[in-house]
Order: structure tokens, then C-alpha cells, then sequence
């Protein structure tokens, strides 16, 4: 039995509007009243994780790199952190993390994914590489994209600026129950027995609720 | 006739279902099961782009979280280390994935870094090799199988799951058939499982046993009646 089902059925559910960006916002005040030496560090309006990744692949602009570091790197450490990591593993991984953003910026590709998608999959590599020391190889996603029947929408950056509202909506929204098998995956790399003894739930129930759980999110967050 | 519960983590479509993929994409897998999801996935955009959904929840929930202050002189010294990286005169990193193989998918490829003529395969039983590939402490394993066409593999229980996923030709258990890129999941309670490999050119299969980690397995796990594994 070949599976044929249209390889993307699913429907977008996103119907956001433009929304102003404030992405960046509390950051930026912070670094205009404390300007790094020799540089002044504003952000245009039109920044963008994107926008910025853009610069630190093209020009190596490090104003830009900052930026990115400002938002991303507490919230990236803070992860790690909730996989039981002592502070200095998790400033070593963010350490990482933020050199290959530098490295490899010119490899990510907006119109694939999002940035905050990009940088939990260069996090959750270091971690499995670091701590678990384990192979974990990665679907291939150049041959992903070249298998998608249409570019993804563009308006990312809008999507971008309600990645925080939004998951923390959906999750919020999520039953206490749906949100823990999540939760516990995500934070605390826990494997479904792990979980299952962890709940004190026999295993199929374990599965069902991810299974739940990730389908009512999605629905939530849409497929991109 | 296998009763559809026994079944119901590989479904009708005989892909493997979302628990699967939001835990590879958490990072929760074992080796040989992320291997498997992953070269699984390959086959099927579907699973993909589910995957690809999962890891924007990991980003979200990223972004989602509060902020860790970092130790005194942390971003000096991170700069320090790309400034390092730009005086190594700045090239972007050339991809060098470039090893490819006609029937192995991209992700078993980069595991294995060898294509299918370069796997050294063992005699397993009638019509049948195998090459070990991985084996955790738990005792689960990795491992490829290739089957003649027309064999039948011996009847068989399973301590644990089994997962299967069909690289190349095809085979039929309990009057389904698994095709290139179909995964079938034999529970763990299946005390009869006898796949009839179809007629024709071999049949090769990305393999992972579970076994038992409990102590009552062990007495199950000496009776484990197929292929020494």
C-alpha cells in the first residue's frame, strides 16, 4: 500500500495582518542608552531576525550579530537550562549555538524557515552532540524544499513578531494534561517511557496526548 | 490477522504517526530511532513538513522563554571567538554532504557515511543477511535487513517493538503490503509475526528492535527466538 495522499494537504490557519514590529523593543532601549563603544546600535524598523542574520552573512556587520546575540542568547541559555544542564554547560552550548549562527549565516534561508526555528535546531544538535553524545542525523532539508510544491508565504516577518503571543497562547489555550507531554519533550528530553513513568500514565495514553497536543498546536501555530 | 490496536502507531498509510515526529524533532530519540524517523521521513514530504512544524514549536518555545543572564565578559569572549573565525579569511563552509546512494535516502547515507555497496553484509538464515549498524545499552538496535524474494522469515515474537521501513523491494505480513518508504510498527505483543517477502528483486529494511529494559525481560529476552540479535 503506497501511500498517496497529497504530500501537503494541510491548510495554513494564519490569518495575520500586518502588525507593527516591535521585536527588538525592549533591547533597543537598552542599547541606545548604553551604546557600545565607537558604535551606535539602533535598529531600523525594518530589522528583522531575518533582516540581521542577512547582514551578518553579507557584510559580517556585528552591530547586526549583537542584536541577534541582545534577543536570542538569554532565551537560548534559558532553554538549555530546563534540560537540567549545569550554567556553565549551557553558556558553553550558547556559546555554540551563537558561533554558528555567525559561521553559518549565509545558510539560512528565509523563506524556509523561520529563525527561531533555525536557531532551536542548531541547539538541540549542540545538546544532543554535547550531552547526550549521541548521532541524531537530520531530515534532509534541502530535499525538503526542493520537494515543496510552492515557496512558503513570505509574510514571515509578521509571523515572527507573534511567535511569543502566539505559542504562548496555544499553549495556554492547551489542556494542563496536553501541556505537559510537550513540556516535558521539549524542556526536559524526556523519551515516552521517561515520560509515561515520569506522569505515572501507562504509554499508549503518553502517546495519544503528544499526539493531541501536537495537532491541536499546530492547528494554533499553523505549519510554519 | 493482526488486530488494528496492534497496528495503531503505523496506521492505515503506514507512516509512522506524530508522537514519533514532535520527539525526533524534540531531540528525544534514541540513535537508532532518530535515524529511523529521519530516513523514514525522507520517503514522505508529509512527515517533513510535520517534523519541520515541530521544530518551529521548539523556536517558538525559544522565543517563549524568559531571558538567563550570562557570566561577566560572556559576549567578549564569544566575540573574541568569531573574530578569530573572520581572520581565518572568511569562506562560507562548503556543504559536504556530497556522498549520495540510488536507494539509501540522504539521512541513512550521512549516518552510515557509506552507500549500499559498501555495506558488508552477514549471513543471517535462508535468504536473508543483515549488517549490525548500532546497538544501545538498552539493547536496542539498528540494523539492516536483505531478504530474497520469496522468502519467507521464520515466525517470530518480539520482546519490545519493531519497526521496519522498507528502503527497497517489498513484503507482506498478515495480508498487508509494506512498499518502499512504508514503515511497519510490530508491537510488542505480537506473538506470531511472519513477513513473506514479495517475488522479485531483494528486499532491504531499516530495522530497529526494542528490547526490554525491565528485569522480568530477561528470561523473555533468552527465548528471543530470531536472529541473534
Amino acid at each position: 500500500m503506497i501511500n498517496r495522499q497529497p504530500a501537503f494537504r494541510e491548510t495554513r490557519t494564519e490569518a495575520l495582518t500586518s502588525i507593527p514590529l516591535q521585536w527588538f523593543s525592549s533591547e533597543t532601549h537598552r542599547s541606545q542608552r548604553k551604546p557600545e563603544k565607537g558604535a551606535s546600535i539602533s535598529l531600523l524598523n525594518s530589522d528583522t531576525p531575518e533582516s540581521l542574520v542577512l547582514k551578518v552573512a553579507e557584510n559580517r556587520d556585528k552591530q547586526a550579530f549583537r542584536l541577534l546575540f541582545t534577543h536570542f542568547a538569554p532565551r537560548i541559555k534559558s532553554f538549555l537550562l530546563k534540560q537540567k544542564v549545569s550554567d556553565e554547560i549551557a553558556e558553553d552550548l550558547t556559546q555554540e549555538v551563537m558561533v554558528t549562527l555567525w559561521q553559518k549565516a549565509h545558510m539560512f534561508d528565509p523563506a524556509k524557515a523561520r529563525l527561531s526555528t533555525w536557531i532551536f535546531r542548531i541547539a538541540r544538535n549542540k545538546f544532543i552532540d554535547k550531552v547526550r553524545r549521541k548521532k541524531y542525523v537530520e531530515v534532509d532539508v534541502e530535499n525538503h524544499i526542493q520537494m515543496m510544491e510552492a515557496p512558503e508565504k513570505t509574510d514571515t516577518e509578521v509571523i515572527h513578531n507573534q511567535d511569543k503571543t502566539r505559542i504562548n497562547t496555544a499553549m495556554e489555550v492547551l489542556k494542563p494534561e496536553l501541556k505537559s507531554v510537550i513540556e516535558l519533550s521539549f524542556y526536559q528530553d524526556l523519551s515516552h517511557s521517561q515520560i509515561s513513568a515520569q506522569l505515572g500514565l501507562p504509554l499508549g495514553t503518553v502517546k495519544s496526548r503528544m499526539r493531541v497536543a501536537f495537532q491541536r498546536l499546530r492547528a494554533e501555530l499553523g505549519d510554519y | 490477522m493482526v488486530p488494528e490496536d496492534k497496528l495503531s502507531n503505523s496506521g492505515e498509510n503506514h507512516l509512522i504517526s506524530d508522537e514519533w515526529l514532535v520527539s525526533y524533532a524534540a531531540g528525544n530519540l534514541s540513535e537508532a530511532k532518530s535515524t529511523l524517523v529521519a530516513t523514514h521521513a525522507a520517503f514522505h514530504p508529509v512527515l517533513q513538513r510535520k517534523i519541520h512544524s515541530a521544530e518551529a514549536m521548539g523556536g517558538a518555545l525559544i522565543e517563549a522563554s524568559e531571558t538567563a543572564e550570562f557570566s561577566d565578559g560572556f559576549y567578549d569572549r564569544l566575540v573574541a571567538k568569531i573574530d578569530i573565525d573572520n581572520s581565518q579569511d572568511y569562506r562560507p563552509m562548503a556543504d559536504n554532504s556530497s556522498k549520495t546512494d540510488p536507494v539509501l535516502p540522504q539521512p541513512l547515507v550521512n549516518y552510515l557515511d557509506r552507500g549500499l555497496d559498501e555495506l558488508k553484509w552477514r549471513y543471517m538464515g535462508p535468504g536473508m543477511r543483515q549488517v549490525k549498524l548500532h546497538s544501545d545499552s538498552n539493547g536496542e538496535k539498528l540494523w539492516l535487513l536483505k531478504a530474497k524474494g520469496g522468502t519467507e522469515i521464520p515466525s517470530h515474537g518480539h520482546n519490545g517493538h519493531e519497526f521496519t521501513l522498507v528502503l527497497q523491494g517489498s513484503y507482506s505480513v498478515d495480508g498487508q503490503l509494506f512498499n518502499v518508504g512504508d514503515m511497519e510498527l510490530a508491537s510488542d505483543d505480537i506473538e506470531d509475526h511472519r513477513p513473506i517477502i514479495s517475488e522479485g528483486k531483494d528486499c532491504i529494511c531499516l530495522v530497529v528492535t526494542e528490547a526490554p529494559i525491565n528485569l522480568k525481560s530477561i528470561t523473555g529476552r533468552l527465548f528471543q527466538p530470531f536472529i541473534g540479535l
